[in-house]
């Protein structure tokens, strides 16, 4: 039975590369070769970059006699990356996955079911440590000191590790499961704390370097400290060395963690697996009864819609984070900036400025995947009495509203900055608005000649559509022309007489493309 | 009420609906049977103005649909077989959606709310979000959408389905009631047992073909709705 259960885990981990998500086929062998090429690439630069990391911390750590330390760090690193990436694996493997009902309608022990979900939660586990640690490892091999029993012990730990990560994310994975079934506005919770990760992320790549130098210099110190007040992180250390106590202590330390754990699971599997999460996810405070014109009634729903889906949001709507912080960060450097505008002058200035908020206007996409999105629920909207093309421009007032409002403040805070003339000031809110307008337009137009009603989840249309593409590269490709053309003719035309012709130009194109969303755009809505 | 008349319509090579012809009046409960991919949902959805169709006419209330379609779909409510509603909505938030569409004023809207709410049981349920909803609820919350503006014709794919026996004889009843008030209905179902109690006229549709139909009577004679409905089918 549980070898049955096993095939069925593996055969599950294997589906990544045998099929299609998509589509639901079976992959093609030049498909299977492609994806194996793509994930090779990826983990030998990662690999290069974390031996990389590995040769710069071991020799002088392994020269103070500070071994441990190196095999510390590196495995704290494989904790952190391990944990981060097994962590939402675990929740959906454990607790959301699809065929858990059928498993426990069978006569199958639930430790066997949940035994059998934690083998492919530690395989994800393990791929994750082992990036770090096996250049880790070899880096310390290489530079450090070569030995069998350090080879032979290193691997061992890096084994211990993936247990440990498989602890952890189980801890983890219990807890979003727990917030997940309580949790009310979990989309916007989702996309806070999204943006937290992004922003801790480059916060931490940006001081990587620094944090590295610091620890080298400082090894010897850091080093006492943590095996004074972390002794678990010593041993660790120690036992990748060689030490075998070390190696043993170590060992009993994870087991003696993951089967308690194991057996906490195990107690509360049932529940957790069939709880209704959907239940308590969203109530009203109060049952209120409001009228709203039709046009009110269209633009509240695609609201709705919007902020209803973390993966739309993050996806689709992203600049309106950035484009403010894209503002705050000129007014915070507003001194170098205003030495960039007294060297290009205040017009060439504004354009650049003008070029900078488009491009980072077009990571908003909103409309993109707006027509698609509607999904199963078309026929609500195609049934209603209503002209086909308002559901079409509440979802570009949405996308419009969402954006205009981040474009407008980050133009004002760059105007500020540059200390823009009123005229490039002007022409800078102009310029990024109508391009936002374009956007907007451009993406619906795109969705509504390629829409894709049919999926199953909505990250298809979301993340994998050509529309969603054409709509963000086609506005950086659009703004990287106009940039080129303008260095080539900028002896013939001025700055500010160029800020027009665009200005001009994303007028035109978006009225040609409203008028046809409302002509024809509105036809294809109707009888899609 | 409505009125279909040599309707056509094609799947590529495959006729889906081939020259059929139906009168429903004011006040009438017309059922719509026939074995599966026979046509029903495809005329249905014909009806409702979210399916070209390919030649024929339909006309609502003397409203040809080819020449005005939102005054069309104004008088209609339609309830497709699967109610897939928005998720992202509670159950209020839909309701309040489809009346401010239908222009339904708030004191209006309040009364029907709370009224179809309390008599299907979900009116606890309606600041739940839908996806967190049973099948039979959502299909409760699409019933009361559908009754919300007080329509003039009333089209469903199924209805019965997913209901449990008390929402179903709650339906019936609102369908009677509907009609006595004048609005017609007009739905599908293979619920023969149903269809032979509830309905006024029955039309049955084979391969998209209208085979028979008229009044119970005109139709199953001394037999069974079941009887003559398998007899049909195997000619």
């Amino acid at each position: 039975m549980f070898k049955a259960l096993l095939k069925k885990q593996f055969m599950e981990i294997n589906s990544w590369l045998l099929q299609d998500k998509k589509s639901g086929k079976r992959r093609s062998v030049g498909g299977m070769v492609f994806l194996i090429a793509v994930y090779a690439v990826l983990f030998a630069s990662l690999g290069v970059f974390f031996y990389g990391t590995g040769l710069t911390l071991c020799a002088p750590m392994t020269e103070l006699g500070l071994s441990w330390f190196y095999f510390a760090v590196m495995g704290l690193l494989s904790v952190l990356l391990g944990a981060f990436g097994s962590v939402f694996n675990t929740f959906a493997t454990l607790y959301k996955a699809k065929d858990n009902e059928l498993l426990l309608s069978m006569p199958i022990p639930p430790v066997c079911i949940l035994a059998s979900r934690l083998l492919g939660v530690w395989f994800w586990s393990f791929i994750y440590v082992a990036l770090v640690f096996v250049p880790a490892l070899l880096a310390y091999l290489t530079v450090g000191a070569f030995s069998v029993s350090a080879a032979v012990s290193g691997v061992l730990v890096m084994l211990l590790i993936s247990v440990f990560v498989l602890t952890l994310s189980c801890i983890l994975g219990w807890v979003v499961a727990k917030i997940s079934t309580k949790l009310k506005n979990k989309s916007i919770v989702t996309v806070l704390l999204s943006l937290l990760f992004i922003g801790l992320y480059y916060v931490g790549y940006s001081k990587a370097y620094a944090v590295l130098q610091a620890l080298i210099e400082n090894a010897s110190f850091v080093g006492e400290k943590v095996r004074g007040a972390a002794y678990p992180l010593y041993l660790m250390g120690d036992a990748a060395t060689g030490n075998f106590l070390s190696l043993v202590l170590f060992s009993l330390m994870i087991i003696f963690l993951f089967a308690i754990v194991y057996f906490l699971m195990s107690r509360s599997f049932i529940k957790m697996a069939t709880a209704n999460n959907t239940a308590a996810r969203t109530k009203e405070k109060k049952s209120r009864i409001k009228a709203r014109g039709l046009k009110g009634a269209l633009l509240i729903k695609e609201f709705r819609r919007f902020v209803s889906s973390p993966v739309y949001m993050l996806n689709c709507g992203l600049g309106t984070v950035i484009i403010p912080v894209l503002g705050i960060f000129a007014l915070i450097k507003r001194d170098m900036i205003g030495e960039v505008a007294v060297f290009l002058g205040s017009d060439a200035a504004a354009l650049l400025a003008c070029a900078a908020m488009c491009m980072a206007a077009s990571m908003n996409d909103i409309t993109a995947p707006s027509v698609s999105l509607e999904g199963k629920h078309l026929w609500i909207l195609q049934t209603l009495p209503i002209p086909s093309h308002l559901p079409l421009f509440a979802k570009l007032k949405t996308h419009l509203i969402v954006t205009s409002i981040p474009v407008l403040v980050c133009a004002l805070c760059l105007s500020v900055a540059f200390s823009f003339s009123a005229f490039d000031g002007i022409m800078t809110v102009v310029v990024s608005e109508l391009f936002v307008v374009l956007n907007a337009s451009f993406g619906l137009f795109v969705n509504l000649k390629m829409p894709n009603l049919k999926w199953t989840d909505e990250t298809v249309p979301v993340k994998q559509s050509l529309g969603v593409l054409l709509t963000l590269f086609g506005g950086w490709i659009l703004i990287i022309a106009l940039g080129a053309l303008y260095f080539a003719v900028n002896s013939f035309i001025a700055a500010r007489v160029y800020m027009i012709v665009c200005a001009s130009l994303f007028a035109a194109l978006s009225l040609a493309l409203v008028l046809w969303i409302k002509k024809k755009g509105s036809r294809i809505f109707a009888t899609l | 009420m409505l009125k279909i008349e040599h309707l056509n319509k094609k799947y590529g090579d495959k006729k889906a609906v081939d020259d059929l012809c139906l009168h429903i009046l004011p006040g009438e409960i017309y059922g719509f049977i026939g074995h599966n991919g026979a046509g029903k949902t495809t005329t249905l959805k014909a009806c409702a103005g979210i399916l070209d169709f390919d030649s024929g006419e339909i006309t609502v209330d003397g409203i040809k649909m080819k020449n005005d379609l939102l005054a069309c779909k104004k008088k209609i409510a339609y309830i497709p077989d699967n109610p897939d509603l928005y998720e992202f909505m509670t159950g209020n938030q839909f309701l309040n959606f489809v009346a401010d569409i239908f222009g339904v004023g708030e004191k209006d809207r309040k009364e029907r709310i709370d009224s179809l709410a309390e008599t299907f049981e979900i009116k606890k349920n309606l600041s739940d979000a839908i996806s967190a909803y049973s099948h039979g609820m959502k299909q409760k919350l699409a019933i009361i959408s559908a009754w919300i503006h007080e329509p003039q014709l009333i089209m469903m794919d199924e209805p019965f389905v997913g209901l449990d026996p008390k929402a179903s004889h709650i339906l019936k009843q609102m369908m009677r009631e509907a009609c006595e008030k004048g609005s017609a209905i007009f739905f599908s179902t293979h619920v023969l047992e149903v269809a032979e109690k509830l309905c006024d006229k029955v039309a049955i549709i084979k391969q998209g073909r209208l085979i028979k139909s008229g009044t119970m009577d005109e139709v199953k004679g001394d037999d069974s709705l079941e009887e003559v409905f398998l007899e049909l089918e195997g000619e």
